[in-house]
């Protein structure tokens, strides 16, 4: 006799509706399970049959032939281990076909029968259509967040099996489990003495402006990274689901209120390699850290250590917002529209190129020139060095500006980025840009300067243009921009020249 | 000193000293077992006490060929100076420890000449009063010596040249056709056409480490004073010093702040009581010229720029030094040291901003 249950399986970051066809039939007793399965996937035979015969119930003793269709996708997974014991049942005329219909069924089997939570349930839940879905209980919060669903939550098959039945009620939704949104790492009132770094934390949340920080290890490149997130808006709640998704099918943990609210901050070792940081993945094909930042913070620490085919990875994401990693098995869209954060000690030796104090040899710096050179420093539209701050700051002296009164100032420039038309002035590009950022005569002079001098390339004036009508934004003041917005961008945007040239 | 060598016994110097086992110690007992062309055909025929006598350990290459060597040296334009030729430095009969030849790219000029050497890593500071000091000498009518090193060498040669008042010598310490380092090319050209390269290095030489300090005293040995503009305690300008107090040539030293490494060196020069240079005129005096008269303006600085120069002072420094030490907002300091870069008096290197002396 033949079974269809509803369930589904992830394909990257997207949910995919799977139909479980399930056929028993006489013959010599065997399990084939066809459709594409992946191992786990496969591995269902053996975890749903102990689950049954824990349960007390039986498997039967006939050829079973399950198929996952549609057939030509792969489907990952343990997922859909429910959707086969209950196929299985029906099929075998344990349970009635009734059963099931306009349900779906997600979760992953012990073999004592009990119904684990799997990576994925809120883009999986997103793409059945059905009115009621079953998951596994400690899930339920994350299946429950599309609320378009009668969401079920069961712990065990045989409560399972009881509710369907209706010798018992549903079990009651279990409270959301007591997983918080990370709390911030702490206010930048703690970042003293360190003025064009503040600034420069605050402009890169106003504008989405990349930011990189040189300086030497222990002057607060890290303290500061973790900070800014603390002054990124809340998000939305489209952005927040988008995040919520990329987190959930990773298989992160999603909090227990529901929608990742709290811009993330991800933080890859420099040890990270290409699959780990921009998705991929042999068989299940995963989000990278990239996508984990979607719509926060990507903070690489140590810039010059990462291998420098992996940093060249992050360039068509960064213009793009997406990553589309191409397999065997098809192509697979990620979301990543993340601000860069990048620290790095600009040369060995911790002075960070101060001239004349600087004891680096010549190829040492020359081998930094060449990691910090070309397209990916262009994108950095904020460069500042970040030095240790005199220690009488540190210990004591005035107090700074906390998290909240600049995160103010950043919500309403950004509220400024939105009447443009972009949710960040660091979207801005050529004719936009010039309407949006108009000169005062003498910003326009000193720009003229840069660039006879040949301080400035055109690009760089571009983007000078919009950090400066960022900082004018968090001053409050109506463009035309004045040369003090243009200078304090010139400021934020150090061109590391390594090695003096002495015009020789 | 021995007779004028014949063109054969020049081609054997040059073949010898273009073996890079050979320094000047070992071409100084060369030359000193008698005519260099019979010393090479012995070293060539492996006779062990010439061997020992020139302090080698292994034979000479076989394919080094003394006429090939020569021509190549006179394809290249360079002449080869030995002492007792009528070009010969004077200031060279006496030195305690005289190169065996010289590669001149055009006769070394004489008249009162000055050696402006320091640190390859130095500030922006000692680069513009390295400028200044070369460029201020050779209008006067001072030989400007140095070293043709990134840095301090190449500020002061660059600047001096640039006036075309008086000739430029750049001491090199690889061959004449080996330029370095690479940096300085069009300053190397510039002298080899302009100006005066010398070296005592022949043609194909690579710039091995231990030719620097021998280069380094025959720029003191050219010389009538050495100026020091920026030197940590250790390192090449030093062994210059060592090799002008060798010779008898004064050293002078421009003074640094006291917390700049760059100028630790200098520094320590002026605490032992070497004189310092506080103006070209200083040097110009201590040559026995008289000062040179000389305009200059000053730049017209507001009250609020003036409080700004003082707080960025003669170190490097960022924006966020500045910003504390002036009492300025951070949107004020960056306008003005953009405003005074562009008029000249501040520059910016990489995020650090200096003062720049005039």
């Amino acid at each position: 006799m033949l079974a269809t249950v509803a369930s589904a399986t992830l394909r990257g970051v997207e949910g995919l509706p799977v139909r479980v066809e399930v056929h028993v039939s006489n013959g010599l007793p065997s399990f084939s399970i066809v459709g594409l399965p992946d191992t786990a996937c496969r591995e269902a035979r053996d975890r749903a049959r102990a689950a049954l015969l824990s349960s007390g119930l039986s498997w039967p003793q006939r050829k079973i032939t399950v198929n996952l269709a549609p057939s030509g996708v792969r489907k990952v997974g343990a997922g859909l281990d429910l959707a086969v014991a209950l196929g299985v049942l029906v099929a075998d005329e344990q349970l009635p076909s009734t059963m099931l219909e306009g349900r779906a069924f997600v979760g992953e089997l012990g073999l004592d029968g009990a119904v684990k939570p799997v990576p994925g349930l809120v883009p999986m839940a997103m793409a059945i259509g059905l009115d009621e879905l079953v998951v596994p209980e400690a899930a339920v919060h994350e299946a429950a967040l599309v609320g378009r669903h009668q969401v079920r939550g069961v712990g065990h098959i045989a409560t399972l099996l009881d509710a369907l039945l209706g010798r018992t009620p549903w079990p009651p939704l279990p409270p959301p489990p007591a997983i918080d949104a990370p709390a911030p790492a702490g206010d930048l009132a703690d970042v003293r003495g360190q003025p064009s770094a503040r600034l420069a934390a605050e402009v890169a949340a106003a504008g989405g402006h990349h930011l990189l920080l040189l300086g030497p290890p222990g002057s607060g490149k890290t303290m500061l990274a973790e900070r800014l997130v603390g002054l990124l808006p809340e998000l939305q709640r489209p952005q927040a689901l988008e995040a919520t998704i990329v987190h959930s099918a990773a298989g992160l943990p999603v909090p227990g209120q529901g929608l990742i609210v709290r811009p993330p901050l991800r933080a890859p070792h420099h040890s990270a390699s290409a699959v780990a940081l921009v998705g991929g993945g042999s068989g299940a094909v995963r989000p990278g850290e990239i996508s984990l930042a979607h719509h926060g913070v990507l903070f690489l620490d140590e810039l010059g250590e990462f291998p420098s085919h992996v940093l060249e990875l992050l360039r068509q994401p960064l213009e793009s917002g997406d990553v589309v990693v191409a397999r065997a098995s098809g192509s697979y869209r990620f979301p990543a529209r993340f601000l860069l954060v990048a620290a790095m000690n600009p040369c060995p030796c911790g002075e960070a190129l101060r001239p004349g104090a600087c004891r680096c040899g010549d190829g040492a710096r020359m081998r930094y020139v060449r990691r910090l050179s070309g397209p990916l420093l262009d994108r950095f539209d904020l460069r500042v060095i970040v030095n240790r701050p005199p220690p009488g700051l540190v210990l004591g002296g005035p107090g700074e500006e906390t998290s909240s009164v600049v995160a103010e100032r950043v919500r309403c420039a950004r509220e400024r980025a939105l009447a443009r038309g972009v949710t960040a002035n660091g979207e801005l590009r050529a004719r936009k840009l010039d309407a949006a950022a108009p000169l005062r005569c003498d910003a326009r002079r000193l720009l003229e300067k840069g660039l006879e001098r040949g301080q400035l390339t055109a690009r760089g004036v571009q983007r000078l243009r919009a950090v400066a009508l960022t900082v004018a934004d968090l001053a409050g003041r109506e463009p035309p921009l004045t040369a003090d917005d243009v200078a304090t961008a010139l400021a934020l945007r150090a061109e590391p020249r390594l090695v003096e040239g002495v015009g020789a | 000193m021995s007779p004028p060598l014949s063109p054969d016994d020049r081609a054997a110097l040059l073949a010898m000293a273009s073996i890079a086992s050979f320094g000047p110690k070992r071409l100084q007992a060369a030359l000193a077992l008698g005519p260099p062309a019979r010393t090479w055909a012995r070293l060539v025929a492996r006779h062990v006490p010439t061997m020992r006598r020139c302090g080698l350990d292994r034979p000479v290459p076989v394919d080094v060929d003394p006429e090939q060597i020569r021509s190549r040296h006179t394809a290249l334009g360079v002449d080869v100076i030995v002492p007792g030729d009528p070009d010969w430095p004077a200031a060279l009969e006496e030195d305690p420890d005289p190169p065996v030849l010289l590669l001149t790219s055009a006769p070394l000029p004489t008249g009162p000449a000055v050696a402006v050497v320091g640190t390859r890593r130095c500030t922006g500071y000692g680069r513009a009063v390295a400028a200044r000091l070369g460029a201020e000498l050779a209008e006067a009518g001072v030989v400007v010596v140095s070293g043709l090193a990134a840095g301090i060498d190449a500020a002061a040669q660059r600047a001096a040249y640039d006036t075309g008042t008086a000739p430029v010598v750049g001491v090199i310490g690889s061959g004449p056709d080996v330029i370095y380092p690479r940096r300085n090319e069009r300053l190397w050209r510039d002298l080899a056409a302009g100006g005066v390269l010398v070296g005592e290095t022949p043609a194909g030489g690579q710039p091995l480490k231990w030719r620097f300090p021998a280069r380094n005293r025959i720029i003191a040995a050219l010389s009538d004073i050495v100026v020091v503009v920026e030197s940590r305690t250790a390192g090449g300008s030093m062994h210059t010093v060592d090799a002008a107090q060798e010779r008898a040539r004064p050293v002078m030293a421009v003074p640094g702040p006291i917390t700049s490494p760059a100028s630790a060196g200098t520094n320590r020069l002026l605490a032992e009581g070497c004189a310092p240079v506080c103006d070209t005129d200083d040097v110009l005096v201590a040559l026995g010229l008289a000062a040179a008269e000389r305009f200059r303006c000053a730049v017209q600085l507001d009250p609020a720029d003036a409080q700004l120069l003082d707080a960025l002072g003669w170190e490097p420094s960022t924006v966020d030094e500045v910003v504390q030490r002036s009492g300025l907002g951070l949107a004020e300091v960056s306008r003005r040291l953009a405003e005074l870069s562009v008029r000249g008096a501040v520059r910016d290197s990489g995020g650090w901003w200096e003062r720049v002396a005039r």
